[in-house]
C-alpha cells in the first residue's frame, strides 16, 4: 500500500472553478467544512454541490458567492432554521436547486456506485419535485409490471470529499463502534470519481487490521487522505466533540446580512492561512470544552 | 398528583397516543428546534412513550436512525453526544437502510409538519411561491415524499394557521390525497396519505369520497369559528361535531413525573 496522506492544500489543488463536487455530512455532524473553507480561500467558484442533508458547508460555499448549483435533499441551519446565504441566493436567482429527496439521492449514489445508467423509484409519483425537474425524473415503464416508474440518473461527482474519524496513511478509514449513523457517507465515498477524505486523527496500520469491519472507506476508493483535527467545525465529529452552538449563533446573527457575512469569511475564512491558524483563531479552550462535552459521556 | 387543567401539548398527546395501536412501528425525525421541535418530534415522542406504558406495550420508534431507542431516558437537553450515546436496539449502518425500510412498508405511521398544508393534505417544505424565484426558499424534502407515498397512517402535527393551512400548496413536496388534479392511484401513488391533521385547536381526517380535509374534533373550548378563522379555505364540517377528548389523570400523571419531566420533548 502507498502512503496517501498529504496536505490540505495539496489534496484540494485539483479542484477547479466549475466542478462538481460531492460532500459529506449530515446536518449538525461531520461536513467538510476545513476543506469548504480551504477551497474558498482558494478563490474555487461556480460550484455545483452534490450534498445529501447540508447545513455549514453548502451555506459557507453560498456565503462567499462559490455556489452555482446545489443539489440535495436538504439545505438549512438544522436547529438554527433557514440557511440564510443559501436562502437569499436561491430567492435571487444567483443558486440554481435540483431538488431530490432522501431516497432518490440514495438510488442516483447507488447507481453511481453499482455503475448503472439509472436507478427506478416510486417515491415522486405525484410530486412537484419530478413534476418541475423533469430532467432529474425521467418517467418509465417496469418491463416485468407494466409500473409507472421514475429512472433518476447517477451522482456523478469530479471530487467527493468526506469527513471522517480516522485513518491510517493508506486511506483506511475507520469509524468507531458507537456513532451517529443518520448519513451516507460511506454510499458516497463508494460512488466517488476521485475521493478526498479528511479525518480527525492518523492512526497506526496496525490499529486498522485488529478490527477491518471497522473500516468503512477502504484505500483504494481513495486519493488523498489528509489529517485535520476539528475539521468539521462549527458542526460535530460525534464521539470526537460536539457541535459550536455559540459560533453558529454567532454565524447566523451575521448570516442575516450580507455584509455581516462578509465580515464573518474576512475573520474566519479569508483572512486565515491555514486550518491551524483557524484553530487557534477559535481558540483551544473553547475547542477542548467542545471534545470535553463528549469525553464526559463516554 | 395531577390536576383537571392540562396544556394544548397534553391534549394532543393522548390524542396522538389514542391512534397508536399495540405492535406498531413509527417514524420520528430528528426535528429543528422551539415549537417545530415540540410538534414534530416531542409530541409525538412522548405519546409513543405513553402509548407503550399503557395500551400499547409493544409500539415501537425509528427516531432519526436509531430503532428502537430507550423512552424511558429522561435527558435534560438533545445534544448531538446524548443523541450518538441513546440506548436503543439497533443504529443501522446508514440512512439507506431506513429508506429501504420506508418504501417497503415497514412502517405503520409517521409524524410530520410543513409550511403549508392544502385541502387534500398535500404538503409543502420547498418554496414559497414561484419554484424557481421563490418568495422563500425552504429546505428541500428530507425523506418527507417517502412518508406520505409509502407510510400506511401520517399524522400531520401542525398548528392552525391561514398561511400554513392554504387552499393549494405552492409546491407540492409530499402527496397528500389529490395532486394536481389526480388521486393517488390515478398517480400510481400506494393507498395511503394523511391520516389526521392534529392541530393547537381541533382535529381534522380526510373525506375518501372527496378526498378533502373534513373537521373530525374540536378541542375542548374551542368554537368552530376559531377553527375556520385560522384556515384559509373551508374544511368539511359534520352536521355533528365531536369535541377531542380530555387527557386522564393517570395519562397526564405519566407525561408529567415519568415520560417528560423535565419538559425537553414538549419545550414550546
Amino acid at each position: 500500500m502507498k502512503s496517501k496522506l498529504v496536505s490540505l492544500d495539496e489534496a484540494l489543488a485539483p479542484i477547479q472553478s466549475g466542478c462538481t463536487i460531492a460532500l459529506g455530512g449530515a446536518l449538525l455532524r461531520r461536513h467538510p467544512n476545513a476543506a469548504v473553507r480551504a477551497l474558498i480561500r482558494n478563490g474555487v467558484k461556480d460550484l455545483t454541490v452534490l450534498g445529501w442533508v447540508t447545513t455549514t458547508a453548502v451555506e459557507l460555499l453560498a456565503a462567499a458567492g462559490a455556489l452555482r448549483r446545489y443539489e440535495g435533499a436538504y439545505a438549512g441551519m438544522f436547529s438554527y432554521g433557514l440557511a440564510p446565504c443559501f436562502r437569499r441566493g436561491v430567492e435571487s436567482g444567483e443558486i440554481e436547486v435540483g431538488d431530490f429527496s432522501e431516497s432518490t439521492i440514495i438510488a442516483r449514489y447507488r447507481a453511481a456506485a453499482a455503475n448503472l445508467p439509472f436507478y427506478p423509484t416510486t417515491a415522486l409519483l405525484g410530486s412537484d419535485i419530478a413534476r418541475l425537474n423533469p430532467d432529474q425524473f425521467k418517467t418509465i415503464e417496469c418491463p416485468f409490471t407494466q409500473r409507472l416508474l421514475h429512472a433518476v440518473a447517477p451522482a456523478h461527482a469530479d471530487f467527493t470529499i468526506i469527513h471522517g474519524y480516522a485513518s491510517d496513511e493508506f486511506g483506511n478509514v475507520q469509524w468507531p463502534v458507537v456513532r451517529d449513523s443518520d448519513d451516507i457517507d460511506q454510499l458516497m465515498a463508494s460512488a466517488a470519481k476521485r475521493l478526498i477524505v479528511s479525518v480527525e486523527k492518523i492512526i497506526p496500520h496496525s490499529e486498522v487490521r485488529k478490527q477491518p469491519s471497522l473500516t468503512y472507506i477502504p484505500s483504494h476508493w481513495v486519493e488523498a487522505v489528509v489529517e485535520v483535527p476539528f475539521g468539521a467545525h462549527p458542526v460535530a465529529c460525534d464521539t470526537v466533540y460536539n457541535e459550536d452552538h455559540e459560533h453558529l449563533r454567532r454565524y447566523m446573527a451575521s448570516g442575516i446580512d450580507n455584509g455581516e457575512v462578509q465580515g464573518y469569511l474576512d475573520e474566519f475564512v479569508n483572512s486565515i492561512a491555514s486550518h491551524d491558524d483557524y484553530l487557534a483563531k477559535i481558540g483551544r479552550a473553547r475547542l477542548d470544552q467542545l471534545a470535553a462535552e463528549v469525553a464526559a459521556n463516554d | 398528583m395531577t390536576d383537571s387543567v392540562f396544556s394544548t401539548n397534553e391534549l394532543m398527546v393522548c390524542e396522538v397516543a389514542r391512534h397508536i395501536q399495540d405492535g406498531d412501528l413509527a417514524f420520528v425525525g430528528v426535528g429543528s428546534n422551539g415549537r417545530a421541535f415540540t410538534l414534530a418530534v416531542g409530541i409525538p415522542l412522548v405519546a409513543i412513550r405513553l402509548a407503550q406504558l399503557t395500551h400499547a406495550p409493544d409500539c415501537s420508534v425509528h427516531w432519526g436512525n436509531l430503532l428502537g431507542p430507550d423512552l424511558s431516558i429522561q435527558p435534560r437537553s438533545i445534544d448531538q453526544d446524548v443523541l450518538t450515546r441513546w440506548p436503543a436496539q439497533a443504529c443501522p449502518l446508514d440512512t439507506g437502510i431506513k429508506c429501504d425500510m420506508i418504501a417497503r412498508g415497514a412502517f405503520d405511521l409517521c409524524f410530520d409538519s410543513a409550511a403549508q398544508i392544502d385541502q387534500y393534505g398535500n404538503l409543502n417544505i420547498t418554496a414559497i411561491g414561484d419554484y424557481r424565484r421563490p418568495k422563500v426558499r425552504l429546505v428541500g424534502s428530507l425523506a418527507q415524499p417517502e412518508h406520505l407515498a409509502y407510510i400506511r397512517r401520517p399524522l400531520i402535527m401542525m398548528d392552525l394557521g391561514r398561511k400554513s393551512f392554504v387552499e393549494n400548496v405552492d409546491f407540492i413536496t409530499s402527496v397528500g390525497h389529490f395532486a394536481n388534479g389526480q388521486t393517488r392511484e390515478q398517480l400510481g401513488a400506494a393507498p395511503g396519505g394523511p391520516a389526521l391533521v392534529i392541530t393547537d385547536k381541533a382535529i381534522f381526517d380526510f373525506n375518501p369520497v372527496t378526498h378533502r380535509m373534513r373537521l373530525r374534533s374540536l378541542h375542548p373550548e374551542v368554537e368552530l369559528q376559531q377553527v375556520l378563522d385560522n384556515m384559509a379555505f373551508m374544511p368539511e364540517v359534520p352536521a355533528q361535531i365531536a369535541t377531542t377528548k380530555a387527557p386522564g389523570a393517570r395519562e397526564l400523571e405519566l407525561i408529567r413525573s415519568s415520560i417528560d419531566p423535565n419538559t425537553t420533548f414538549l419545550i414550546a
